[in-house]
């Protein structure tokens, strides 16, 4: 069913609740932010705050950088922020799918596999992730073994950032493939196909393309939580940041720091939302226009 | 709605950078200063309430307990406490994290006496005292390290160094060694210690003191390569902006330098530190 303009029209309607509705809507929303406003500007301590946190003059400095006077530039750590998600993103995909498909399969002689799987869950899904970071960064190189403890911090970042969050994304995948229904898994099994195969051809395609919004949601948090790799040293965005306020006593850099990831998760947030209505327009039966 | 949300977001900004040059108050030394006890500025009539980081670390303060008076830092803030009339009693200590003492908004301090080098950009969010300390920043290492051998100006530059966020000593090491390799910045100093044990970083950056007690107590096999020449940074006490109990601290601290206390101080806490030779960066 292709919706009409009556249908969009209706919708639009149903958000703002009619005319009465949008007077509502918008004296609302003036008023909050009327009242952030007031807050910023207008309480006795707003000059200091709008001074220590939203200097044009600092932000700009800490944006840019001074390498030479040891200020980092906050831009130039989320490269390395957007580098270390970009790498833990794919290895998360692949390492989380693994251990969904381990903890399906049914194999009685595999029962080993799967209880380690669990228990890997359950594990990294249990302990902070700034604790695994942490662990990492520093228990690793402390074990004085060859290559595995002489890699560069953000390496350990990277691998604590895979470990925790595919222990999630692995629970998201599975949800996924739970919630295709039985049937489908037989039908393939009753054409011949092997457990595998079923799995492999008829199952998982249909769970990964349910659960791909929830898999944003969580990249979406991943791309914040790279900033948590800075405590090993690894100067990137929030840790640049960091050092500039620290250095000349003024947070505006932590500001930058904040509208460059907003920048960076804003429009992931918004095609997920995208994609979720995109989802919930097809389950009810409609195709988009 | 997204028009009017930007267009009050750039008056906002507008404002705060009217306001950034608008926020200092200098504090007014006047011709006659009473630095009498019931004239100062304080956050508790009659109580000197001093600041310094926990844990506290040697040799600026021992045991971490910076009540007992022992450490130099400790020693330096009972001396000015004493100057300036107090007893040892009204002398009262809290914690204040180094990051929050540059804060906006009212201080719970006095004073915070915490190694905090004094420059003219923090001068532009707190008021500082004059020096208590003169600074120069020294290089820790293992004794395998090859930096420990050598050091010379262009050696220096190939070695990756560490230092905790905050100090003063990444400045340095950017300004003047200008190594190759990105520095590491750690949290505190503890984890840029573990990241020396563990071979991550070949050497610390950080001020003389401190680097000879991390040598001779926390790392085993460490050593002090050497220390920087001055470039007169130093140490001063951190008020809140504007404060006029600066006036008379700085009294304070004139007199106990002209009486040489500070000087015999730092000869009791702080020889077995800083006796270490220059190296050029």
């Amino acid at each position: 069913m292709v919706p009409t303009s009556t249908d969009r029209r209706e919708r639009r309607s149903r958000l703002l609740g009619g005319r009465r509705g949008v007077v509502a809507s918008t004296t609302s929303t003036l008023l909050v932010i009327g009242l952030l406003a007031f807050l910023l500007l207008l309480a006795p301590g707003s000059a200091e705050v709008r001074h220590t946190f939203f200097s044009l003059n600092d932000m700009r400095r800490a944006l840019i950088g001074d390498p030479q006077r040891g200020l980092f530039s906050v831009a130039g750590g989320l490269v390395l922020n957007i580098e270390m998600f970009l790498i833990a993103e794919v290895l998360i995909l692949v390492l989380a799918l693994v251990i969904a498909v381990i903890r399906q399969l049914h194999t009685p002689a595999l029962l080993p596999i799967r209880l380690l799987a669990v228990a890997y869950t359950d594990f990294f899904r249990g302990v902070p992730l700034i604790l695994v970071i942490y662990a990492m960064g520093f228990g690793l190189p402390a074990l004085n073994i060859e290559v595995i403890s002489t890699q560069e911090p953000v390496v350990y970042g990277v691998a604590a950032l895979v470990l925790s969050y595919a222990a999630y994304v692995s629970e998201v995948y599975r949800a996924g493939i739970d919630s295709v229904h039985p049937s489908q898994a037989a039908a393939a099994r009753s054409l011949g196909l092997t457990e595998w195969h079923a799995l492999r051809f008829v199952v998982i395609p249909q769970a990964v393309r349910r659960v791909v919004p929830p898999l944003l949601n969580d990249f979406i948090s991943l791309q914040k939580d790279t900033a948590l790799v800075a405590v090993l040293g690894v100067i990137e965005a929030n840790r640049a940041a960091g050092i500039y306020s620290s250095t000349v006593f003024n947070y505006s850099g932590y500001t930058v720091a904040a509208l460059l990831f907003l920048v960076l998760t804003v429009p992931l947030a918004r095609f997920t939302d995208y994609l979720v209505a995109i989802d919930r327009r097809k389950r009810h039966g409609e195709v988009a226009a | 709605m997204g028009k009017k949300l930007f267009v009050l977001v750039a008056a906002t900004l507008q404002l705060a950078a009217i306001a950034c040059g608008s926020t200092s108050q200098p504090a007014q030394p006047s011709a006659s200063l009473d630095c009498s006890i019931p004239k100062l500025n304080l956050q508790t009539a009659g109580l000197l309430t001093v600041a310094t980081d926990s844990p506290a670390y040697d040799p600026w303060f021992s045991k971490n307990t910076p009540a007992n008076g022992q450490g130099y830092e400790s020693a330096v803030a009972y001396a000015i406490a004493t100057q300036l009339g107090f007893s040892k009693n009204q002398v009262k200590w809290v914690v204040e994290q180094f990051d929050s003492s540059y804060a906006p908004g009212p201080k719970k301090f006095d004073f915070d006496i915490n190694e905090i080098s004094v420059s003219s950009d923090r001068e532009q969010a707190v008021s500082f005292s004059k020096s208590y300390f003169d600074v120069n920043q020294a290089v820790v290492a293992l004794k395998s390290n090859p930096i420990v051998n050598a050091h010379n100006p262009s050696d220096l530059a190939n070695y990756k160094y560490g230092d905790q966020v905050g100090t003063t000593s990444l400045a340095y090491i950017q300004s003047k060694i200008k190594p190759t390799k990105t520095p590491a910045v750690y949290n505190t100093l503890d984890d840029a210690v573990s990241a020396l044990k563990t071979k991550q970083i070949d050497a610390i950056v950080i001020d003389t003191p401190t680097a000879q007690f991390m040598a001779s107590q926390q790392v085993p096999n460490g050593t002090v390569v050497g220390q920087f020449p001055t470039t007169g940074e130093h140490y001063g006490l951190l008020f809140a902006k504007g404060n006029p109990l600066v006036a008379c601290v700085n009294q304070a601290i004139d007199k106990l330098n002209s009486a040489r206390t500070i000087n015999n101080l730092q000869t009791q806490y702080l020889s077995d530190y800083i006796s270490i030779p220059v190296i050029q960066p």
